[in-house]
């Protein structure tokens, strides 16, 4: 038993190639018999990711069935788990033009994919070279990039940079460079990148590639749950972003970014509301809470489907991750 | 595999976003005069973009005419109200070079401020007279371009020609007011409307009789003004509130109920005693719902909003979807005649400091001012598609027309004139006789000329307004159980942030004013 | 091959802090940046004016370490339970679903709050009362808050950085759970054995990372769950919120900037010392 569990947690070379190869990728079933704590983990597993679960879906049914209700049920009972008075009316006011929020779609998800492709190949080669130990400035380039999430400008002096300076005003590059690399993602690939095996490396050096083609060849295969990680984070991140748009594009783009869009729907009833302004606009045309839920519903739907997507790439086999070598 | 051709995929679309993102970033870039063609203009004001078309099919009809008036044509930007403060400033920060007109306001868009900070143009005379003549000639006429002045220069032209009456005050039914046994059923004092909301309390279940949203301080407000004849001091902000106060007595010296008197505890009491007879919802401070329409559905007795709300969308709202409800309102002030009258740089147009075409943009303004078809067609758009004129000459929209779909949305309110405003088909019929009514017993807003330096006092205004955002709300609300106490509590830590030193530097500049215009 | 990443961080990260200069500036338009006046430490007056920074601090850092070290506990424990799950669909499923909470706007957590806890209409006071209890006035009690706060923020967070740890624990060579099997290790040795020494890491990465920001609050979740509501400022009013509240009537960017530097200064602070203390433990955990 202990030399398991010392193999495991010590520092030790890593197990012989033959063995790794022979990997079959999956959870592979494991013909031991189940000890009684094994059952009682399981079943405690199975019960608490269940709750937790529901705990997570609960509010998003809310969301859902408001968006199906109709608006004076809802203000008259508040939300509940199933539509009030079910009717479409908040879907067919945002299809009825959908031209706005079709733009948004495509707009986010052109973003998303490029952002992902482009972001994620940066990251994954900075990460990789930030881990090698003969790469002798790794700890400077590895402070330098951390130090930014310490110390920002601020709102003022980047949005002057960003507008003035690099002149982007407008321009959805200001948001997309922008989420492209964040240190905690490079850092994360670095630790991810930490158990490839220098034995590897060497041995494309022995066959006379340089740096790059390692990289690319050789590293990066073995890279595959961490890059569906890191991935799957990018691409969250340019699903999620309003705030960049809001600075950046404001109105003078014609397709926000969708969940900026959203954003714009939802908040102008309370800007108006709250403030002077409101003098001079029709408050009865405002968006009501059910079209806020239908919204938020549309917004959502298509990113729930890319985690489902990336899953597959979420295997045991190929050493990766955060054990030590 | 499948991530190899995905990168090759992405690079090649890489060029095209790249491209496109050029293409969509190239809009706004200045304004273009090529040689001889007209100038465009942009125009910044605050609404959302509508996205229905319309104001674009609106600009069709104008910008030939305004390219034969005066070689111009124009275009909107559009700060949205989402956010819409940090927004605003930001497009102010950016420096942005393609817009020329910026819509802005004395009271709640820091005028003063920005052109202070130099976001706006100075003015001259000699450039208004050139190329705005007929705006200069009818604000010269009754003087305001003083109301405009920081440090000897005009930073922006007033919305002075316009009527608006934006007091506020309580929106109630007439109907539950004759009920509640109120003379006429009309209130005309503050505490009348603790019988009011009594009566609809006991005798209409279900129903809210005020619901409100958030923070509201009209709790307060309405007792205030109406016992008081303290007069706000519009430029001095902190926080959401305005602290500072003159007294009709004293006009000259700077004092606060906040801090002074005994007046602010009788207010207290009063929302407390809303509270408890349960006039708003048990968690009004974090409900964000649409009082009005509820006002509208028959589930809330009062609604509260200022006047021109009142004969513009409440009476025939109410009317319309409460039939027999006999909408009416209640300024604040009324018993006492505390009201004041709009003040004239409510809205403004200025130029922007980093405008290309200041001359051009000031032809144009001129244009839309006091040109009656450009006019109308800026503000309401083209006739028969986005409004039809009754045989009886009123405003009203085609049929079909949804205002929340259809909208032109140009939201222009910074030159708006009397003499073009048509009276609308939906306004209340009373109007004329509310309006008069109110001129017969307003006062003019006497400080609109005095500008407040307050640099050295930001920091100690941002901490007061800190302190009053901890008890007001609650106060308003009646939600402490000891109002008398709270306010004791309050007082102790105004006084510690510094209340007294940014008292001295604001009655300083108010000595320093009222002594240059013999007042003092 | 690091060339990419650090221009990218000279442009976008380090281009724009010597602006921040405007801190110290009664800054305007036209002199911009470096030729508007200075003033000193004035701009960061108002937050020791205001009598707050104490409780405000106190609160940000407060529910910033409850964040992280509750929020990492659960992650870790429901990476390491999904692990245990057999049932592909199952685990699909519900990971996807853990997944949600994280992109629904604040705006709408706040709505959704409002109508499960308000006292009028709320879904938890009507439980409340059919069990035969009294309703609860729960936005006039500051002292549940900080539960609740706490719940919306895991409920927000918990499914998406399990992902993290998740990934770390499929990388566990297999071969290595089954010798342990084999000889006869039980599932909790397992775990505690096996799997947390190789979460790790990835921990502490985690947590150096969030310490940085130990001064900023997620001021979307604050601002919408409790709003202008003074009452509950007690115990949930964080740096964000009063700040932005203080001058938002202000349009004073050297304010906020302020803030932000003092913020940034603190959790500068803390992360070296932190960073010096696990590089003594073990170096190649330390983050530089």
């Amino acid at each position: 038993m202990s030399n398991a569990i010392d193999a495991a947690g010590a520092k030790m070379p890593r197990p012989s190639a033959p063995a790794r190869g022979l990997r079959k990728g999956k959870n592979s079933a494991r013909k031991v018999k189940l000890g009684e704590g094994e059952v009682v983990l399981r079943v405690i597993s199975y019960i608490s990711v269940s709750l937790f679960a529901i705990f997570c879906a609960v509010p998003f049914m809310m969301i859902i069935s408001a968006s199906f209700s109709t608006e004076s049920e809802i203000l008259r009972t508040g939300f509940g788990l199933f539509p009030k008075g079910f009717t479409l009316t908040a879907y067919e006011y945002i299809l009825a033009s959908p031209r706005q929020i079709v733009g948004a779609y495509v707009v986010t998800m052109v973003m998303t994919v490029l952002g992902v492709g482009v972001g994620l190949f940066v990251i994954a080669m900075t990460g990789y070279a930030l881990q090698r130990q003969d790469f002798v400035l790794r700890n400077a380039i590895s402070f330098f990039i951390y130090f930014t999430t310490l110390f920002s400008a601020g709102l003022a002096p980047t949005y002057i940079w960003v507008v003035r300076v690099l002149g982007l005003r407008g321009n959805y590059l200001a948001v997309w460079l922008q989420l492209l690399l964040t240190p905690w993602l490079i850092i994360l690939m670095k630790n991810f990148a930490r158990s490839i095996p220098y034995e590897v490396i060497e041995s494309g050096k022995v066959d006379g590639a340089g740096d790059f083609r390692i990289f690319l060849r050789l590293v990066l295969p073995m890279l595959k749950p961490a890059l569906a990680t890191i991935g799957l984070f990018i691409a969250l991140g340019y699903w999620n972003e309003w705030y960049l748009s809001s600075l950046y594009l404001g109105s003078t783009v014609e397709f926000k970014p969708l969940q900026y869009y959203l954003y714009n729907i939802i908040n102008t009833a309370n800007a108006l509301r709250g403030s002077v302004a409101g003098a001079n606009v029709s408050l009865a045309d405002l968006p009501s809470n059910t079209l806020k839920m239908a919204s938020a519903v549309l917004a959502t739907g298509p990113i729930v489907l890319l985690y489902p997507f990336v899953q597959r790439y979420f295997v045991t086999g190929i050493t990766v991750g955060a054990v030590k070598g | 595999m499948k991530r190899r051709q995905f990168i090759q995929a992405g690079a090649l679309s890489l060029a095209a976003v790249a491209g496109a993102g050029a293409l969509v970033s190239c809009t706004s870039s200045g304004g273009g005069n090529k040689s001889g063609g007209p100038t465009k203009i942009t125009m910044l004001v605050l609404g959302d973009k509508p996205t229905n078309g319309r104001y674009q099919a609106m600009l069709e009809k104008l910008n030939p005419r305004l390219t034969e008036q005066a070689n111009v044509t124009l275009d909107f930007f559009f700060v949205e109200w989402a956010d819409w403060q940090t927004q605003y400033n930001v497009q102010l920060l950016a420096g942005d070079s393609s817009i020329d007109l910026i819509s802005t306001a004395t009271d709640w868009l820091f005028a003063w401020e920005n052109a202070k900070k130099g976001a706006f143009l100075p003015l001259t005379e000699e450039m208004l007279q050139k190329n705005a003549p007929k705006t200069w000639a009818q604000v010269n006429s009754k003087g305001h371009w003083d109301l405009c002045k920081l440090d000897g220069k005009i930073y922006f032209a007033p919305e002075d020609n316009y009527t608006q009456w934006t007091n506020h005050g309580f929106f109630y039914r007439g109907d539950w007011a004759t009920a509640a046994g109120i003379p006429n059923g009309t209130i005309t004092k503050d505490e009348q409307l603790t019988t009011y909301f009594q009566w609809v309390k006991s005798n209409k279940a279900g129903v809210y009789p005020w619901d409100v949203a958030a923070t509201n301080d009209s709790a307060l407000t309405s007792y205030l003004q109406g016992h008081t004849g303290n007069q706000t001091i519009q430029q001095v902000s902190a926080s959401s509130y305005y602290p500072f106060q003159t007294t009709e007595f004293d006009p000259y010296s700077i004092t606060s109920w906040y801090m002074e008197g005994d007046d602010l505890v009788q207010a207290a009491n009063q929302a407390k005693k809303w509270n408890d007879i349960g006039v708003w919802r048990e968690d009004a401070l974090n409900y964000s719902g649409d009082t009005r329409s509820e006002f509208f559905a028959g589930k809330s007795g009062a609604d509260q909003h200022h006047t021109q709300t009142f004969v513009g969308a409440i009476w025939s709202g109410m009317t319309t979807k409460q039939p027999g409800s006999d909408p009416k309102m209640y300024w604040f002030g009324q018993e006492n005649h505390n009201i004041f009258r709009d003040i004239k740089t409510h809205g403004a147009m200025a130029v922007s400091a980093n405008s290309k075409n200041p001359e051009k943009a000031l032809q144009f303004y001129d244009l839309i001012r006091n040109d009656k078809t450009d006019y109308m067609l800026l503000s309401y758009g083209i006739e028969g598609t986005d409004y039809v004129l009754t045989s009886a000459g009123k405003l009203d929209y085609p049929a079909g027309y949804d205002s929340s779909k259809d909208g032109l949305g140009t939201d222009f309110w910074a030159g708006r004139m009397d003499e073009f405003e048509p009276v609308r088909a939906t306004d209340d019929p009373d109007k004329d006789a509310v309006y008069s009514k109110l001129d017969s017993i307003a006062k003019d807003y006497p400080y609109s000329t005095l500008f407040f330096n307050k640099d050295a006092i930001d920091p100690t205004l941002a901490a007061i307004g800190g302190v009053l955002a901890q008890y007001v709300p609650q106060l308003e609300f009646g939600k402490f159980g000891d109002p008398a106490k709270a306010i004791t509590e309050m007082r102790g830590k105004l006084a510690a942030a510094g209340w007294a030193d940014a008292v001295k530097s604001l009655q300083a500049d108010m000595d320093k004013w009222a002594k240059a215009k013999g007042l003092k | 091959m690091c060339a990419p990443a650090i221009v990218f961080f000279l442009v976008f990260a380090y281009g724009p802090m010597p602006g921040a200069w405007i801190a110290f500036t009664n800054f305007n338009y036209a002199d911009g940046i470096f030729g508007s006046p200075f003033v000193g430490m004035r701009n960061f007056e108002f937050l020791i004016k205001s009598g707050q920074l104490w409780l405000l601090t106190k609160n940000t850092i407060l529910y910033n370490l409850v964040f992280i070290v509750l929020g990492n506990i659960l992650q870790i424990a429901l990476a390491i339970m999904l692990n245990e799950i057999r049932s592909k669909y199952f685990k699909k499923v519900s990971q996807t679903i853990m997944f949600l909470p994280y992109f629904i706007s604040v705006v709408l957590v706040g709505v959704i709050a409002f109508n499960l806890l308000n006292y009028d209409t709320g879904a938890v006071n009507a439980l409340i009362v059919q069990a035969g209890g009294d309703p609860i006035k729960i936005y006039s009690e500051a002292g549940l808050w900080p539960f609740i706060i706490v719940i919306a923020q895991l409920w927000q967070s918990t499914g998406y950085g399990s992902i993290v740890y998740f990934a770390a624990i499929m990388g566990i060579d297999n071969s290595l759970f089954e010798a342990a099997a084999i000889d006869g290790a039980s599932a909790w040795q397992r775990i505690r054995y096996m799997i947390l020494p190789n979460l790790k890491p990835t921990f502490i990465i985690l947590l150096l990372f969030s310490l940085g920001g130990i001064m900023r609050g997620n001021f979307g979740l604050f601002w919408n769950l409790i709003g202008n509501n003074a009452a509950l400022f007690q115990t949930t009013d964080i740096i964000e919120t009063a700040v932005y509240r203080m001058i938002v009537s202000q349009n004073n960017f050297t304010a906020s900037t302020a803030v932000g530097l003092y913020q940034s200064l603190f959790g500068f602070a803390l992360v070296l010392f932190v960073n010096w203390v696990v590089r003594k433990i073990n170096s190649d955990y330390a983050l530089f």
